[in-house]
């Protein structure tokens, strides 16, 4: 820097080949270290408007530390959970907390244990090595959004230590720049508590770089799967800090990876995540269960570019970064893939965006109301327009369809309620008969909904049949008729 | 919007509002004084930039189901 300190500083900046590169998920080495030196500025600057904010107790200490030695006081400071706390703790003296209920202690601490002995789990295939920190002491590790486990058992992390070495065989193999961007970015796994609605769950925080919260999981192939997951976000994570790529990051809309509207920056995530998961899951095409699951997301990925794209909320970054996401992930969509498995995939594609309308877009009960009445008297249905509510917490529901579908694609016995068997056998006409039956005994059934409109075909939106059907005395009433109606 | 710009050229590249001071000390960091709020200069911007995102912090992202 020709300017002494902090004046003197310059932008961090990126190629635009490395920019459409890191949007289209394959980094090189340069832009990662890039990534990380930016995440190390952030924490240096939190750390100064923290010391310029309020007495920081500790700051004094890892000055004269550093000193003595730069390298070990900069890797301290570099670690996810130094971000989680500097942003915290600024965060609070900015909102009034005084700095001792703000977390003051934590700086000193730093200052005083550096170093401390920590559980390591290490991995080398191929030439190519990693080693991960296990965060499982330090309070703040509850801040990556699900509830930590405590410190591991012997057993424990030995577990961890063999799932990740046939984890890195797997990723080094079969996906090596994945890999490599793994090894760069991620810090630290902090082992959470399992959720016992899910078989193995994780989560990334944006204010901790390279750090992954993760329960133990079910095997090698979804450790594998759920650190290229949650590395996608923390790699995003790092670009927002740097760019704003969205004009508008929390307008609402469709995600294919929850049940809940997201804003469209969680729905940047999801597309940039999966995009990984989705290249992991082409290297194993060959397995009908990784077809099925490259075959759902490829397309998935696509969609969410798509539409958000063509929402315009982008901004020039932005559209930069997600049109090369969708150049990478487009090709993969002319890949031949089993028919059935593709007929399934595409079917839980669809199923889960008609479940999604169904809890999400609400039909004011007037309309309900006017269209009923226009069916009773023979008109032509009035136009009637579905609003999205926002929803109250995340939503991740079941979906017996889907588990049928994957027990089909192992070839496990199936069995299960007969709209869902008849569809999953590929039987339309049979399942579209057996889910108008159960929307005669429940006419509030989503999935029967859903089911229905996959088999016997809604052309107007799900919700407003439904609605609309509610508002009938509809036992009388074919669903799919009515559905015709309104489409007239 | 002060997320970042665009140049053409040659060798375009996308400069961030974000400066890089990982190659400071901390005591180096600490000894320049805050800028004003009527700054107009990089740090100003990145330091505008960096309290804008205190004040809208991302959720944590929770909830990845890694087995089938």
């Amino acid at each position: 820097m020709t300017r002494s300190g902090i004046a003197g500083a310059r932008p961090h900046r990126l190629s635009d080949a490395a920019f459409a590169a890191l949007g289209a998920g394959r980094p090189d080495a340069a832009t990662v270290s890039e990534l990380r030196r930016a995440q190390l500025s952030r924490h240096l600057l939190l750390l100064r408007e923290i010391a310029a904010t309020a007495t920081a107790p500790g700051f004094a200490s890892l000055v004269a530390q550093e000193r003595a030695d730069p390298p070990r006081v900069r890797e301290m400071l570099a670690r996810p959970l130094t971000g989680v706390w500097a942003a915290s703790y600024l965060s609070a003296l900015r909102l009034g907390s005084l700095p001792e209920e703000a977390g003051s202690g934590y700086l000193a601490d730093l200052a005083a244990a550096p170093g401390r002995a920590e559980r390591l789990l290490t991995a080398t295939h191929d030439g190519l090595s990693i080693s991960v920190r296990v965060e499982d002491r330090d309070p703040l590790r509850a801040r990556l959004g699900l509830t930590p486990a405590g410190r591991l058992t012997d057993a424990e992390a030995a577990r961890w230590q063999e799932l990740l070495a046939e984890a890195w065989r797997m990723l080094v193999g079969r996906a090596r720049p994945q890999a490599e961007v793994l090894a760069a970015v991620l810090d630290c796994i902090v082992p959470v508590e399992a959720d016992p609605a899910a078989r193995g769950i994780s989560a990334t925080s944006a204010d901790a770089f390279g750090a992954v919260a993760m329960s133990e999981p079910a095997d090698a192939t979804a450790l594998a799967v759920g650190l290229l997951h949650e590395v996608q976000h923390s790699v995003l994570n790092a670009v927002n800090y740097l760019f704003d790529l969205h004009e508008d990051p929390d307008a609402l809309g469709y995600s294919p990876w929850r049940d809940d509207p997201r804003p469209a920056s969680g729905i940047l995530h999801g597309a940039y995540a999966y995009l990984n998961v989705t290249r992991f899951r082409r290297a194993h095409a060959g397995d009908p269960l990784a077809a099925f699951e490259f075959a759902r997301w490829r397309s998935a990925v696509v969609t969410a570019a798509d539409e958000l794209l063509g929402r315009g909320g982008l901004t020039a970054a932005g559209i930069r970064f997600v049109t090369a996401l969708r150049a990478e992930a487009l090709p993969w969509l002319d890949e031949p893939v089993a028919p059935e498995v593709a007929r399934l995939a595409a079917g839980a594609n669809a199923d889960h965006r008609l479940r999604w309308r169904l809890r999400n877009l609400r039909v004011d009960p007037a309309d309900a109301r006017a269209l009923a009445d226009a069916w009773r008297r023979g008109d032509p249905p009035p136009r009637v327009v579905s609003h999205l509510r926002r929803a109250p917490r995340r939503a991740l529901e079941a979906s017996a369809r889907l588990d049928l579908a994957h027990a089909v694609l192992r070839g496990d016995p199936v069995d299960g309620p007969g709209g869902d068997l008849a569809y999953v056998r590929g039987e339309q006409d049979a399942a579209a008969q057996a889910y108008k039956r159960s929307l005669m005994l429940d006419p509030g059934d989503h999935a029967a909904w859903a089911g229905l409109a996959l088999t016997g075909g809604l052309g107007a939106g799900p919700e407003v049949v439904a609605a609309a059907y509610r508002a009938l005395d509809h036992r009388n009433v074919d669903p799919v008729t009515l559905a015709t109606w309104l489409s007239s | 919007m002060d997320g970042g710009t665009s140049t053409t050229g040659p060798a375009p590249e996308w400069r961030s509002a974000m400066i890089d001071v990982s190659g400071l000390s901390l005591a180096e960091l600490a000894a320049d004084a805050a800028p004003g709020p009527a700054d107009d200069s990089a740090l100003a911007h990145c330091l505008r930039r960096l309290a804008d995102d205190l004040v809208r912090p991302g959720e944590p992202i929770a909830g990845f189901n890694s087995a089938l």
